[in-house]
């Protein structure tokens, strides 16, 4: 069984999924975004995957279905609620138990080691958390290459940093041999899954030192809550995902700004980087509201828009010349 | 009073617009405004006493009035992304001008928009809550991805808590007679605009017209005027004669280009006649159940754009058998990605053509006049 997976809102306590980190062979892309357009271009190409399940939280992702649904694989959407009110929590966990369902129809298998995932899953949090709160004195690049590999594993075998072996003090690459990282360069990263690990290298090379991030492989991954594995299975999955740090997608732009900027100003944050996929609508929209509120608080921001999962073509550029603008700041 | 045609929408129109900036001339709206999207349960509102204006139909206005272009630029500079919707961009772009064709809308107490036709409506609502700093209500209707009964039990509880929220905004208390009243309203103006369309295959009636009055099933489809416009309209078309059998059935397959003075590529469709369309079916909506909540989740979280694969592609072939179509001009709208896909099992010939519903500029004219050729020759050598 190796079902691709997008998304955090996908429970990964229900059963082994492959994280999609990005995407290297034949393209597609049209008015949809790169992320998107490359995991269909891997669940219809890869062999070795015989799935695909993800969420439908974006104009992208709505179209999923109508391009899998053909592939003979199996596939499932989920639709996550907007926010974690008791209805939506219900609504999402009633939709977890079909998923377990329609996967244990589709492979012949039974499901039944939930609690003890539901450990595992919480643990492998605890791990991330537990860097997360030193990152910047961490290589972000290794920290994010170290959490991509984990999630492509099977969970219980996400129990280190695997071969990434225990994350080294912040190196700075640097690719000038004049730059380096200061106090004064401490970014925060805004984006969707940063499925281009280079853009991380770049970000460092250009002496930014990254004190967090709003990703959902990282910052908002270590902002749910723990599950307890003694209680309803189902509610707990739901409610623990539906605890996280708010993505774009779940229309409460007031809410997620509110949270970022909280840590942003606690960490001395004086730069935010958006990472926005061409096309990616969610972060379109946010992206003037959330700068808006930094011009406020005299925060730099820049925007690096990459066309698909593994571009990067401008991204060096733009990050030197953030790096500095606020060495001038 | 006899009513005709041309004065019932006058009235409408009337009504709609009455509070604009450009008539208001100052003047406070009476009731508590809300600004809604397409797929709104305006219902409710209307039941509620309170008005709702449609920022999406507006850009259409602005466009047709041949402005959007300096409304887009302008949102640019608000850090609007042109990748995003059009309708956004203008609509955004004519509120920092202050004012479009007919100045811009009365301002908003509450913001309600809903992700049944697409996902990018929650994200501009956003922005407009944050110039405006007024509550913003989000409807998230699940469609056809989960089970009828996960989806009520979801849906309702929002429909309840919408509720809740707009008679503690205005104060009054719903009626739940008048709701009914009101959805029964939208059903009698539902099935009097599908009489209306039906005659597209048929009569001497130009696609032009449908496009255009749409505009009164989206805005005021609970009010009992459109149900009587749409009567009489059926009436006037089933008089007209019958279409000269000359022009190749064309189904087009996307939205009405609103700035354009037909509303689709007339200049590129000599020898072609639209036949169908299923833009203007898309408020033909279902409102079928047992007691208005059942009615109101069925019209709404079953909207077309909310519908699966396999629910679009039975629609939609139905609506081209009907419409006697042997080809389709199907949008590749760079504002609307969750329309393109509608048209992924279309069995008829098609030209797929790179468009956008509100920006003229985004359209390579002479590669859609070569497209249409191709597919004039693909049909005729059939």
């Amino acid at each position: 069984m190796n079902i691709l997976s997008l998304s955090g809102f996908v429970p990964e306590a229900i059963c082994d999924t492959v994280r999609f980190t990005g995407y290297t062979g034949e393209r597609n892309i049209a008015h949809y975004c790169g992320y998107t357009a490359d995991y269909i271009s891997q669940v219809m190409n890869d062999h070795d995957i015989d799935g695909a399940v993800f969420p439908k939280t974006c104009d992208s992702t709505r179209t999923l279905m109508s391009y899998l649904s053909g592939s003979g694989k199996f596939c499932f959407q989920f639709v996550p609620p907007s926010d974690g009110t008791p209805s939506g929590v219900e609504f999402y966990a009633n939709q977890i138990r079909t998923y377990k369902r329609s996967v244990e129809a589709f492979y012949g298998i039974t499901l039944g080691d939930i609690p003890e995932r539901m450990e595992m899953v919480n643990e492998r949090n605890k791990l991330i958390l537990g860097a997360y709160e030193r990152l910047s004195s961490l290589s972000y690049f290794e920290y994010l290459s170290a959490i991509h590999g984990m999630l492509k594993l099977p969970l219980k075998e996400q129990k280190t940093f695997g071969k990434a072996g225990p994350l080294s003090p912040q190196k700075r690459i640097d690719m000038t041999g004049q730059r380096s990282a200061t106090k004064e360069k401490r970014v925060f990263i805004v984006g969707s899954f940063l499925s281009c690990l280079q853009i991380a290298k770049d970000v460092e090379a250009a002496g930014l030192n990254v004190a967090g991030d709003s990703l959902p492989e990282s910052g908002r991954l270590v902002s749910a809550r723990p599950m307890d594995p003694e209680g309803d299975p189902y509610l707990e999955i739901a409610a623990h995902i539906l605890s996280m740090r708010h993505s774009p997608t779940q229309n409460s732009f007031r809410g997620l700004i509110s949270r970022d900027i909280s840590e942003i100003e606690e960490k001395n944050v004086n730069g935010v980087i958006f990472v926005i996929q061409k096309y990616c609508e969610p972060y379109e929209y946010l992206y003037p509201v959330y700068k808006k509120e930094l011009d406020k608080r005299g925060i730099s921001s820049v925007k690096i828009s990459p066309d698909h999962s593994e571009d990067r073509a401008k991204a060096v550029l733009l990050l030197e010349a953030f790096a500095d603008k606020l060495q001038e700041g | 009073m006899e009513q005709s045609v041309f004065g019932l929408q006058a009235k409408i129109m009337r009504e709609y617009y009455k509070d604009f900036s450009k008539y208001a001339k100052g003047r406070a709206p009476e009731r508590k405004v809300a600004w809604v999207t397409a797929f709104t349960p305006i219902e409710i509102l209307e039941a509620l006493d309170i008005s709702y204006y449609y920022p999406e139909s507006y850009a259409a206005v602005i466009a047709a009035s041949e402005k959007e272009q300096d409304m887009l630029d302008r949102s640019a500079l608000l850090d609007m992304s042109r990748d995003c919707c059009s309708y956004s961009c203008c609509f955004n772009g004519c509120l920092d001008a202050g004012g479009g064709p007919r100045g811009v809308p009365p301002k908003p107490d509450v913001l309600i928009a809903t992700n049944n036709q697409c996902n990018t409506l929650p994200g501009w609502w956003n922005l407009l809550a944050d110039k405006y700093d007024v509550p913003l209500i989000v409807l998230d209707y699940p469609g056809e991805a989960v089970d009828p009964v996960n989806a009520f039990n979801y849906v309702n509880a929002q429909h309840l808590r919408l509720i809740s929220e707009l008679e503690k905004l205005s104060g009054n208390i719903l009626d739940e007679s008048k709701l009914a009243a009101n959805i029964d309203a939208s059903v009698r103006s539902v099935n009097a605009w599908n009489r209306v369309i039906s005659f597209l295959s048929s009569k001497e009636v130009k696609a032009t017209t449908l496009f255009d009055d749409i505009n009164f099933l989206i805005t005021a489809r609970c009010k009992p005027d459109t149900s009587e416009l749409y009567t009489l309209m059926a009436d006037e078309i089933r008089d007209v004669p019958d279409a000269a059998d000359d022009g190749i059935p064309l189904f087009w397959l996307g939205y009405p280009l609103w700035y354009h003075k037909d509303r689709y590529l007339s200049e590129l469709l000599d020898g072609f006649r639209i036949t169908g369309s299923n833009y203007i079916t898309w408020w033909s909506l279902d409102y079928s159940g047992n007691s208005p909540y059942e009615q109101l989740f069925s019209a709404y979280n079953y909207t077309f754009l909310n519908l699966s694969q396999a629910g679009r592609d039975r629609r939609l072939s139905g609506l081209i058998r009907e419409s006697g179509a042997r080809c389709a001009v199907v949008l590749h709208n760079k504002s609307c990605k969750c329309d393109f896909v509608s048209a992924r099992n279309v069995g008829i010939p098609q030209a797929e053509i790179e468009i956008d519903m509100i920006d003229r500029n985004y359209l390579n004219i002479d590669r859609a006049k070569a497209q249409l050729a191709l597919l004039k020759e693909t049909v005729c050598s059939e």
